[in-house]
């Protein structure tokens, strides 16, 4: 249920039944999770202020404190610790504008089809000079996972079809804070190299964690076994180290934004200067000074 | 049990729009159901958790 004109890339309802079968055992896999939300939390705690009214998207990120007078609530977490208040579609925020002072969002984005609308919507659905503070999956994300697979399908069936998921790219996430209406933006990434004894414990934790294949143009087949087991046979061959585990890459991006407010920095207007450069340079070699 | 009758947060009710037409929505606590008369959907809330989920809702009879 989107917009016509909109690309629909990713299946919603088959995330929500990852989701749901994810959130039997989710503690168990949720290391990625918690780790990014413990660097997101370390970005809030830099920036001195109070937030009221909280937003929390997606996993491990703050728990509901039950006060009357805050709103202090999670949205669509498999997480046991930080149960959700609330069942929503990211793409159609059910608030009213102006209702949070910060939302945050921890790696849930990556499944959203429309991201700048979803931007959009959270940028309205911010107070003036709320916080957005996001973390998703960034485009170096499963590289490894991806090009053995793509390779393996050729070789066993020879063709390829898609099993690991497009992600942004942190080059897209400033213009895209821009578009969405959000001032100040920042958008950075790192990245968190896990390794694993073989290929399937991989395998078995991205399922763990509710993160399997949900791409729409998705191959209905099962994976092929002569597939799978030439891709974890490639994937040992290319990626492995001497000791026989295999790494997985995960690329996090960040991004920043906040609400337009008038007490936030701004460029000042051409022409309104009142010192000249010359004299902040030092008059060092400027013959024509004004006297 | 009852696991219907739970309440949802008041505050969180206050701010709730229908996420298809960002039109109010009104609670009602019998049916444990919100419901947007400009979309013709009752969403449902399950245990307190408001699922503002179009594909979850439930379609209301034209009034």
């Amino acid at each position: 249920m989107s917009a016509e004109n909109s690309i629909e890339i990713f299946d919603h309802q088959l995330v929500r039944r990852h989701r749901q079968r994810a959130a039997i055992n989710f503690n168990k896999f949720s290391f990625l999770f918690d780790e990014v939300a413990d660097r997101l939390k370390e970005r809030l705690e830099e920036i001195n202020r109070r937030f009221p009214d909280q937003l929390c998207l997606g996993n491990s990120m703050r728990a509901p404190e039950n006060k009357a007078d805050i709103l202090n609530f999670t949205g669509n977490s498999t997480d046991k610790n930080y149960p959700a208040g609330i069942e929503f579609d990211e793409e159609l925020l059910p608030f009213k504008p102006a209702s949070f002072d910060l939302i945050t969002s921890n790696l849930a984005l990556h499944w959203v089809n429309d991201l700048p609308g979803a931007m959009i919507q959270m940028q309205r659905a911010l107070k003036p000079d709320g916080l957005f503070l996001a973390s998703m999956f960034g485009g170096d994300t499963l590289t490894e996972l991806r090009h053995s697979l793509m390779q393996a399908e050729e070789e066993t069936t020879g063709g390829v079809s898609p099993r690991v998921s497009p992600f942004a790219d942190v080059r897209d996430l400033g213009g895209l804070l821009q578009r969405a209406g959000f001032a100040l933006p920042v958008a950075d990434s790192d990245t968190i190299t896990v390794h694993y004894a073989d290929p399937f414990s991989l395998l078995a934790d991205l399922r763990g964690m509710g993160e399997t294949n949900a791409l729409l143009s998705r191959s209905r087949k099962p994976l092929r076994r002569d597939t799978l087991m030439r891709a974890v046979a490639l994937y040992r061959e290319k990626y492995g180290r001497a000791d026989g585990r295999v790494p997985a890459t995960f690329q996090i991006l960040y991004m920043t934004g906040w609400h337009p407010h008038d007490s936030q920095q701004k460029p000042l207007k051409p022409g309104s200067a009142t010192t000249s450069l010359a004299d902040a340079l030092g008059n060092l070699s400027f013959n024509n000074k004004a006297p | 049990m009852g696991e219907n009758s739970q309440k949802p947060d008041r505050k969180l009710l206050e701010i709730l729009v229908c996420p298809v037409t960002k039109k109010p929505l009104r609670y009602d606590a019998d049916a444990s159901e919100l419901i947007s008369e400009a979309a013709g959907l009752a969403y449902p809330v399950r245990d307190g958790i408001p699922i503002m989920l179009v594909d979850e809702a439930r379609e209301t009879p034209e009034e």
